[in-house]
């Protein structure tokens, strides 16, 4: 072979081994997981951290859904048949400078957070909406939230039909660090038209005028703020919150009088690790929480961003006693986009909500949507997991799987944070 | 929502035979097949079988995708790293996806310590099940190597299924002589006759249990299983399954069954199985049966000294609620086993 083949033998072999990996890089992943349909919602497919399933009194089950950004508001799609998901209504938002990202339905009442992107814009707070007749929701009320220092609504948790918990900006609140600025608020919507605050916490040193002393910053670029991220109350235990709180850590508030709530436990991984707290999930028969972080910066630069399993028998002394096993590192972390922890399906106390002390659901960002079985937290299991190729158009290069809502009947609703939309699969373990 | 024990783990399929036994064509034509869509082959000499005019990539230095969806791997430096590289690498997204493994033995493997690896290694019992063993035997050595070689005779006798090869090439007399030698060595073995390698990958994939569902695959893993209801049909069955006419292989290895009417406790159960395994475990070389602990239909299956964990089936399969065991064992007498689980469950009636 003269030594031209052989130099054009061996670009070949290159170039279909570049072709294979790119090929590889771009196919679906799954483990014991089963697509069945995806939705890119109309061209909208950039979906936030707000899923909720409404069972209709028609019969029709709409899966509802808060936009990562604007100009999309909220869509409703009509899954009643998860392998055929219809968009039914999709509405906009007042300009683009604002986002929903976050909603609940409890019956046929939904609540949708508003956050702006600088403070003092509006609308920034939350809306009520009915939505008997979903293709056409109607607004009750609007609160406002919005402030000088105020941004408004990041998340809320709506579960009983009478109470919005939220992370949330003040017209009254100013933070002693921007970053600061939203805190957990509960507000009284057991008269939908009429909602009032009846309760609030924020991390002591936050707020001008506090007594105790600014809190110390996350070294630069982690430092992400001491607010509320989820606020979470279960009807097992009306008398506490499970609050992420971002770069504070986990709480665990006694909200038995919500106009002096207390610190019942609380439990912060960093430093030395990397903040941004997201969700606590109790495991109530358990005496265990899983608190997921978020992962916020893209190709690994906060990494790592993990779950972790914490012991709370004693509220007092929570302890870490696991992290759950990640995704393989090396083959995610440079893939696009972020890659790491961030919304939990959290066993919304609703009819249509996947129940279990002992599986848990996570999303990834571009390691996907992954399930895991908790029987033995000190040593927690893989059991299942779905990476869908790199959406259309995706500016990340790569799947960003935002957030995952499960129905009782373990069909899991998983969204894309950009273009991907809406992935339903069905678990077969 | 309870977790399946075995449901969502990645099933093995284990296929051996002796030298010749007409393997390395099986697999060659069983690689291209169109229902092996997403199933790795790990094969002992990937060269041998000729894939290169079926090849659409290299994923990786050991894996090929065919055009059928067919992934060949080479075999590492052993089983487990094997299987663990096979994992990790679908894990990470550095080959396709796939469902299921076939894994070829070498001519020589004992079949035991590779099913026993998969039972054992921590890891890949988390993630694989065992599926069944297919052996091939060819028609024109089979008999002589039977003979001669004692691994063939353990290739045989722990076998879900047999393959007879190259029956084309011998007199049916010869095929039916060793149909009933294949019998002698192990009764619940399906057998069946392949010529030129030509096999659907339906007749030896899923012949394990897949789920805790007291479904078809456990009626096809335990078909061979008694099914009596009276004393007087359960005697006729034990003549039958103890096969005392058919003690007629110079191995002394055969296949019996016992049926148990009084439910046992797991302790009891448990104990009587460590007993014998710690006795003559080398010479039991297939247990499987399902178990009445407490009337909970519980299955299990053992090869020599190692045991799978024990799964419960979601329901009975039928109104029998009567233990049932199938041995393939080695110079062993049934009665000695049926007085050694008698003698566990009187201990523990009476500590009781």
């Amino acid at each position: 072979m003269t030594k031209q083949r052989v130099e054009s033998f061996i670009v070949c072999l290159i170039l279909l081994i570049l072709e294979v990996t790119m090929a590889l890089a771009n196919e679906s992943m799954s483990r014991n997981m089963k697509l069945l349909s995806q939705s890119e919602l109309d061209g909208f497919g950039g979906i936030g951290e707000g899923i909720s399933l409404q069972q209709a009194a028609d019969g029709r089950r709409i899966l509802w859904l808060a936009h990562e950004s604007a100009p999309k508001n909220f869509t409703g799609v009509d899954v009643t048949d998860p392998r055929n998901p219809r968009v039914i209504v999709q509405t906009e938002l007042p300009h683009s400078n604002v986002r929903s990202n976050s909603l609940d339905v409890f019956g046929n009442l939904m609540a949708v957070a508003y956050q702006t992107k600088t403070v003092g814009l509006k609308p920034a707070g939350f809306d009520l909406f009915d939505v008997s007749t979903p293709e056409n929701p109607k607004l009750i009320s609007h609160f406002d939230c919005s402030g000088p220092h105020s941004r408004g609504v990041h998340a809320l948790w709506f579960v009983d039909g009478k109470t919005v918990h939220m992370s949330s900006g003040s017209s009254d609140f100013t933070p002693t660090n921007p970053l600061d600025d939203q805190f957990y608020r509960i507000v009284d919507v057991s008269n939908p038209s009429q909602p009032r605050e009846v309760g609030r916490w924020w991390y002591p040193g936050t707020r001008v005028g506090d007594d105790a002393p600014p809190p110390p910053r996350m070294r630069a670029p982690l430092d992400m703020g001491y607010r509320a991220h989820n606020t979470n109350v279960f009807p097992q235990r009306p008398d506490r919150a499970y609050v992420g709180y971002i770069d504070g850590g986990a709480f665990i508030l006694d909200i038995s009088n919500p106009s002096k709530i207390q610190v019942a436990g609380q439990w912060n991984h960093s430093p030395p690790f990397n903040g941004f707290t997201h969700t606590v999930l109790p495991l109530f028969s358990r005496d265990l929480l899983v608190v997921s972080d978020e992962c916020v910066l893209d190709d690994g630069v906060d990494w790592p961003k993990l779950v972790w399993m914490v012991d709370s028998r004693n509220e007092k002394n929570l302890v870490p006693i696991s992290t759950f096993p990640n995704a393989p590192v090396d083959a995610f972390i440079k893939k696009g986009g972020r890659f790491g922890a961030h919304n939990l399906h959290e066993n919304l106390p609703i009819p249509t909500s996947f129940q279990s002390e002992t599986i848990v659901i996570g999303t990834f960002f571009n390691a996907g949507v992954r399930v895991f079985d908790t029987s033995n937290p000190f040593q927690v299991e893989e059991l299942a997991y779905f990476v869908p190729s790199t959406p259309r158009l995706s500016p990340a290069g790569a799947v960003q799987i935002n957030d995952v809502f499960v129905d009782e009947k373990q069909i899991v609703y998983a969204v894309d944070r950009f273009t991907g939309g809406l992935y339903t699969l069905e678990l077969t373990i | 929502m309870e977790r399946d024990p075995l449901k969502g783990k990645l099933p093995v399929t284990v296929i051996s035979g002796f030298l010749g036994s007409g393997k390395t064509t099986l697999i060659s034509k069983l690689v291209r097949h169109p229902g092996m869509n997403r199933v790795a082959v790990v094969i002992n000499e990937i060269g041998e079988i000729g894939i290169d005019h079926d090849l659409v990539s290299m994923s990786s230095e050991s894996v090929s995708l065919l055009a059928n969806g067919c992934l060949c791997c080479s075999v590492r430096s052993d089983l487990q790293e094997t299987l663990r590289a096979l994992y990790n690498d679908r894990r990470a997204g550095r080959i396709p996806d796939f469902d299921r493994i076939v894994l070829e033995t070498t001519g020589l493997a004992d079949p035991a310590s590779v099913i026993q690896t998969l039972i054992t290694d921590t890891m890949l019992v988390a993630q694989f099940r065992f599926d069944g063993l297919v052996t091939l035997v060819d028609a024109v050595n089979g008999s002589s190597t039977l003979n001669q070689q004692s691994e063939s005779v353990k290739q045989v006798s722990l076998a879900d299924k047999i393959l007879i090869t190259k029956t084309d090439l011998v007199e049916e007399e010869v095929v039916s002589a060793l149909r009933d030698t294949l019998r002698s060595l192990n009764q619940n073995a399906e057998q069946q006759c392949v010529t030129q390698g030509l096999v659907n990958p339906e007749e030896i994939l899923g012949l394990g249990l897949s789920s805790r569902k007291s479904s078809e695959a456990y009626q096809r893993l335990f078909s061979g299983l008694p099914t009596t209801e009276t004393e007087e049909e359960l005697d006729k069955t034990q003549g039958r399954y103890l096969g005392l006419s058919q003690r007629s292989h110079p191995s002394g290895i055969e296949t019996f069954s016992l049926v148990f009417k009084e439910p046992f406790q797991w302790d009891s159960f448990s104990a009587a199985i460590e007993l014998l395994t710690d006795l003559r475990g080398a010479d039991l070389l297939r247990v499987k049966g399902i178990i009445n602990v407490d009337g909970r239909p519980l299955v299990i299956q053992g090869v020599q000294h190692i045991f799978h964990p024990p799964v419960e089936l979601d329901e009975w399969p039928s109104e029998n609620r009567d233990s049932r065991l199938v041995f393939i064992a080695r110079k062993l007498q049934p009665d000695s086993i049926r007085l050694l689980f008698e003698a566990s469950r009187s201990l523990q009636a009476t500590s009781k």
